[in-house]
């Protein structure tokens, strides 16, 4: 551990310090990209594709070429440039065919906003339309049409994905553990169902929006709203083969991100614009219903499991096949998969374990980075077969994750062992489960449902989430002293909403043993001068930049302490120090104010030693490897976080309504930073988890066009959404090589709220779900054992466009004698 | 926002009526703004005009006629609606309608009159109004004249207001008063939401109606309906009058099986 | 044409175009950039003001519609650096993360409390409903409201186990 404090000797870690970027933010003065206005700035606007799949025949831009207040306007056959995180399949501007429904196809600057609308209504765009592939599952037969024909010839990175061309196969990740036949054959139950859920938006409330700046001698500037600074810099730079030093990207306050602001998105389009009129800024914000299309989604997933159970309920075998579905483009989603097919059991011991995960090409918006990183879809299938498999054997599902949930000693499914300081997933299980008084009903319960008619149901779910990060992971921090005996901060990493600039004030404080308010951490980034960080993602932040401060801190120290030991005229082992000074400790009368030797101390005859003290901590994730390709082995995790959920639900049992009387998640966070930071992330992650569960999802027609691509028709929970009651429990088992034992937890409170809420629905009224969202008329159908609703391809809310009959949600499962 | 209009506030009848009456400029009424602005941005309305109906005196008014009636302007917000006293304490269906239409913003600024004139299946306000036997007062430079509100929807999005009319008042009679009345609407979150379904009762001592929105073209009614009319019976009366679709908000069977479950709820607590 | 408006109670005389929405010319006509669009289509409440004493969504307002009228934006809402209040509560309770829903948050909530000096949870959620929070999950925003009107009862901020 970097330190390892008992809670009552830590006087800043632990605290709900209050959030240093509160007062702009309340008063209106914080500055988000959508508020920046540069001089001689323009406005862009694009075209974009009305069809799912389409061949370009012509673009006539003459006319708006022609309008007064035009200053640019470029189409894809000027822009030879392609972009991808993993896979290197999308250009800036269609070329040659459309690929999905609200692809950019040309793109406008001008004058004015207005302008540029009218001039993108003058572009002219003749297609032949195409028949798409729209549901992954089609996407995958022999027959295909190949999203991407050239897939061969892309560039991607080799040592973690595999594309399989000629196919629409973006990646393929395999794990394979023991062996799952013998498994399978040892079995007294096998019990194999499908689960699936739709496209998803992440909805920030500031829509992406960057202004660029293309200057003279190539030198770019970049303002954008987006999470990851240097990942920006970075992509951008190999996109246009520019030196990373003559980019400079600068984050302002962000208005949330969500894993949709991760990656580099609308910036190179932005930044052509700027170059081709003659180097003016550039801005581009889109609107919400281009949120929904023009940008990316979260992945839609078909997840089949096969699990094998011994007579006492252990599970023996697991076979695990996941279908991503990945959009037009491979984005993050290549790399979604990866993080779930070596974690797609959820915390459970599997020893015999068997995963397939594709990512799959289809002619819809793509799909990106969402918090939880595939968790929160793949949770929904596993946290609802586990109950499935408990009722299948005659078990109570709180029983059965006990006996088969991780523990130290468990070996996960990429051979990693478990150990006592590696979370307590069962702790967490046991918390929520006490907190909704699980398995059974109070008197005041009983008496509701005698009252009103409604049934009472309480359901819970586990969960497990790592990073999803390159093994040599690394981030850096600058802790620099000014005169005054104050400290500046500078880390890469983004402060989106989560809260991270407070907590890490609070571990620097802690660290130097310094008083918060001689502490400040910036809110807005530069990589021209901030220190690199890989990224703003995957609930690394707290764990690696908390880790980087301290060695920071440390460093600033040694560096102090050098000065004071000369002018104390002390040997540096002797030396203490407070939030005011350097004293000799068996002396403290002898000290020397650190305002005295922040910028360098000068003797009274004037001669001057050491220089403004700046301490530097670079910390890079260590043990990690890269997964065997074959079998999916190797040491992905720098850290789990576990957690669950148990949700008291109240449905009606003849129209399928239903409403949250309770929810209560627990986290095992290590050790908790900032309670009410952390109170912050879960409940705010566990009503996005109940959106997801609940209402929200893409709806497309028959031919690719999206059906809902505003808050009209794709609802997000408002405050009257929350349960009656909502509870947040922390437990702590402190992680060894995190920041005073603490881990992330950003993500995780979104996960397994789902299958929590599926598994109270059947507990509650036998409504026996396989997708979701769950709305009332999917459980009133489940009630009534009627075809579910599958409308996340068709038109027709009622009907299947499946491509092969499979086990609907109503369907009995496999309950099979071996 | 792409379309360029010009901006017009009379404030009087007569300037209104006679900018209505002007050829060539395609104009839209503007009372609260949230659906015209809505479908402007949306690209769904393209006026050169737009002409807003508040800085006339007395359009904002709900008052009270000499016959006792309710009468309300054509820019009286579904908030003054629902925070006069006089409303509240005679037509508590109004209030249950109102109290359900979007956010609370919106109600600061969406109307009564625009709620109807919009036509929009889905309208909040149709259900109580159908209840109450609501009249439409329209205006024109050709006169006035007066619809039953159920004769004045004829369509999705459609009236029977033809160019150089407006609504000027809605009336409801106050032989309607004091009916005991619920209103129920389906929406796919607790939060504000369009209605999924919507359906009002209202008891008018010896029978009853029940109206119904977001379930046919237009919001609809049944006939008065004895009071002594069983479940079942009054069921078959609803089901005659609704033609429900499939959408990506609903599916036709489910919409079809809710209207039912709340026609019987609220008639058996109307009743009750 | 030319509009005269009172903001924060600063009267202004600006020329618009008539197409205009408040949002538009609060934010680039007058650069208060403190109330946000978040939706453009009266859904999300990020763009909430005050118009002559009423909340409404400036994305649905015409700029034209408000010569003559007083708004009042968050800019106002704080008395020479010192915060309101209904501020300072969201500041200890931790009711903003990213801070884009935060000024029509705050309008909201001042016009709910002006309607209901002592609110419960349920009428904050009802007066709430119209602004979305993608971020915090709401419920430290009800804490902040229930506790600047006084009835906010104090508990544990975390269960440890």
């Amino acid at each position: 551990m970097y330190d390892t404090l008992d809670r009552s000797q830590l006087k800043n870690v632990g605290k709900s310090a209050v959030r240093l970027d509160v007062k702009e933010k309340l008063t209106g003065e914080a500055v988000y990209v959508s508020d920046m206005v540069l001089p001689g700035m323009l406005y862009a606007q694009i075209k974009k594709s009305p069809h799912a799949r389409a061949r370009i025949l012509s673009i006539d831009t003459s006319k708006a070429e022609a309008l007064r207040g035009v200053r640019a306007v470029l189409t894809g056959s000027e822009l030879d440039y392609r972009l991808g995180l993993y896979v290197v399949d999308k250009y800036l501007l269609a070329k040659g065919e459309v690929r999905h429904y609200g692809e950019a196809v040309a793109a406008v600057a001008a004058e004015s906003l207005q302008i540029a609308r009218e001039a993108v209504d003058l572009i002219e765009v003749t297609y032949e339309v195409l028949d798409p592939v729209l549901n992954h599952m089609d996407a995958m037969k022999e027959d295909a049409p190949l999203v991407h024909p050239d897939l061969g010839s892309y560039d991607y990175i080799k040592a973690v994905f595999t594309p399989i061309p000629g196919t629409n196969i973006a990646n393929l990740t395999k794990l394979r553990k023991g062996d799952v036949e013998q498994g399978f054959a040892d079995s007294a139950f096998v019990v194999e169902r499908e689960y699936d859920n739709p496209s998803v938006q992440h909805v920030p409330m500031e829509t992406h929006v960057s202004i660029v700046k293309w200057g003279s001698g190539d030198r770019v500037t970049i303002y954008t709203s987006a999470q990851s600074p240097f990942t920006v810099r970075n992509l951008f730079c190999r996109t246009f083969s520019l030196p990373f030093n003559k980019v400079r990207v600068i984050i302002p306050y962000v208005g949330g991100g969500f894993g949709g602001k991760a990656g580099i998105h609308i910036e190179p389009l932005t930044a052509c614009l700027s170059k081709k009129a003659g180097g003016a800024p550039v801005k581009f914000q889109a609107s919400r219903e281009e949120e929904f299309s023009l940008l990316p989604c979260r992945s839609a997933l078909t997840y089949r499991i096969k699990t094998g159970v011994s007579e006492e309920g252990k599970i023996l075998a697991q076979k695990m096949e996941m279908y991503w579905d990945a959009g037009a483009y491979a984005d993050y989603a290549v790399n979604v998969t990866r993080a779930s097919g070596y974690s797609a059991s959820g915390p459970y011991e599997i020893p015999n374990a068997w995963v397939d995960a594709y990512t799959v090409y289809t002619n819809k918006p793509y799909g990106t980075a969402y918090r939880g990183f595939g968790h929160v879809e793949f949770h929904w299938g596993i946290e609802r077969h586990m109950d499935l498999v408990a009722k299948t054997i005659g078990m109570d599902p709180l029983e059965f994750r006990h006996l088969n949930a991780l523990r130290p000693g468990s070996i996960t499914l990429t051979g990693e062992k478990i150990t006592s300081h590696s979370g307590d997933v069962l702790a967490c299980l046991d918390a929520v489960a006490k907190a909704i008084g699980y398995g059974k009903k109070s008197k005041e319960e009983k008496l509701r449902e005698k009252e009103s008619g409604l049934r009472i149901g309480k359901g819970i779910a586990i969960l497990q989430k790592a990073p999803a990060m390159p093994s040599n992971t690394a981030t850096a921090a600058i802790v620099k002293m000014n005169g005054d005996g104050t400290v500046s901060v500078a880390v890469g990493l983004t402060d989106i909403g989560q809260g991270s600039t407070t907590a890490l004030a609070q571990i620097v404080a802690e660290r130097l043993d310094f008083r918060l308010d001689q502490v400040f951490v910036k809110v807005e980034k530069d990589t021209d001068s901030d220190p690199y960080d890989w990224q703003t993602v995957a609930s690394k932040g707290l764990i690696m930049s908390g880790n980087a401060c301290i060695l920071a801190c440390k460093d600033l120290l040694q560096k102090g302490y050098a000065v004071a030991s000369h002018v104390l005229k002390a040997c540096v082992d002797d030396l203490g120090h407070d939030s005011e000074a350097v004293f000799v400790r068996h002396d403290p009368e002898s000290r020397i104010s650190w305002p005295q030797i922040a910028l360098g101390y000068a003797y009274p005859d004037g001669k001057a030693i050491g220089g403004p003290l700046i301490g530097i901590g670079s910390y890079i994730a260590q043990g990690l490897s890269n997964l065997d390709k074959e079998t999916g082995q190797g040491k992905p995790a720098l850290d789990w976080t576990f957690g669950a959920h148990g949700i008291i639900c109240e449905v009606n049992p003849v129209t399928g309504e239903y409403t949250l009387r309770k929810i209560a998640s627990a986290f095992d966070v290590g050790k908790v930073v900032n309670p009410q930071l952390l109170r912050g992330q879960i409940i705010g992650g566990m009503l996005q988890g109940l959106g997801t569960a609940m209402c929200e999802g893409y709806i497309y027609d028959g031919s690719g066009h999206l059906l809902n691509p505003s808050f009209t028709d794709n609802k997000i929970p408002t405050a009257k959404d929350l349960p009656f009651e909502v509870e947040t429990i922390a437990v702590e088992n402190a992680q060894v090589d995190g920041p005073y034992g603490a881990r992330g937890v950003a993500e995780h409170p979104m996960i397994s709220v789902a299958p929590a809420l599926g598994n109270a629905i059947y507990q509650a009224v036998g409504a026996d779900l396989s997708h979701m969202p769950i709305r009332a008329e999917d459980v009133w159908r489940a009630l009534h054992n009627k075809q579910p609703i599958d409308n996340w391809i068709t038109k027709t809310p009622v009907g299947s466009c499946r491509s092969t009959p499979v086990l609907g949600s109503h369907s009995p499962s496999h309950a099979l004698e071996p | 926002m792409i379309v360029q209009f010009s901006y017009k506030a009379p404030t009087s009848m007569e300037q209104l009526l006679s900018l209505l009456g002007k050829d060539g400029a395609t104009y839209k009424l503007l009372a609260g703004g949230t659906d015209l602005l809505v479908g402007i941005r949306n690209g769904v309305y393209a006026p050169t005009q737009v002409i807003d109906l508040k800085k006339i005196p007395g359009f904002d008014l709900i008052s009270w006629d000499e016959k006792g009636d309710l009468v309300m302007g054509p820019a009286v917000t579904i908030n003054a609606m629902l925070f006069d006293k006089r409303v509240q304490e005679h037509f508590p269906l109004l209030c249950a309608c109102g109290k359900d239409l979007a956010s609370y913003q919106i109600r600061n600024r969406a109307t009564v009159v625009g709620n109807i004139v919009n036509a929009s299946p889905c309208s909040d306000m149709a259900p109580a109004l159908l209840c109450l036997d609501a009249r439409v007062r329209i205006e024109s430079l050709q006169g006035s004249r007066e619809v039953a509100i159920g004769a004045f929807f004829t369509g999705v999005k459609r009236t029977v207001l033809g160019k150089g009319e407006l609504v000027s008042a809605i009336t409801i009679p106050s032989s309607m008063a004091d009916k005991a009345g619920v209103y129920r609407k389906l929406k796919r979150i607790q939060g504000h939401d369009l209605g999924i379904v919507g359906v009002a009762v209202v008891n008018l001592g010896k029978s009853a109606r029940v109206a119904v929105s977001s379930s046919a073209p237009t919001p609809v009614i049944t006939p008065e309906l004895p009071l002594t009319l069983g479940l079942d019976k009054m069921l078959k009366e609803v089901e005659a009058i609704i033609r429900p679709i499939s959408d990506v908000r609903c599916s036709k069977e489910y919409r079809q099986f809710m209207v039912g479950e709340y026609a019987k709820r609220l008639w058996m607590e109307v009743i009750a | 044409m030319k509009i005269k408006v009172t903001v924060n109670a600063i009267p202004y005389e600006r020329e618009i175009e008539e197409h205009m929405t408040l949002l538009r010319f609060l934010r680039e006509g007058l650069g208060l950039t403190g109330t946000k669009e978040g939706c453009g289509a009266g859904e999300c409440g990020a763009c909430t003001v005050f118009f002559n004493g009423k909340t409404v969504n400036s994305c649905m307002v015409l700029a034209a519609e408000a010569d003559g009228a007083v708004i009042e934006t968050i800019e106002g809402e704080a008395t020479e650096g010192m915060l309101s209040a209904l501020q300072s509560s969201f500041e200890k309770h931790f009711a903003v993360q990213c801070g884009f829903c935060t000024a029509g948050m705050i309008m909201s909530a001042r016009e709910l409390i002006h309607h209901h000096p002592h609110p419960t949870a349920e009428e904050i959620k009802e007066g709430l409903e119209g602004n979305f929070c993608r971020c915090t999950g709401y419920e430290q925003i009800v804490e902040a409201i229930l506790d600047v009107t006084g009835s906010f009862v104090a508990k544990e901020v975390l269960t440890y186990v």
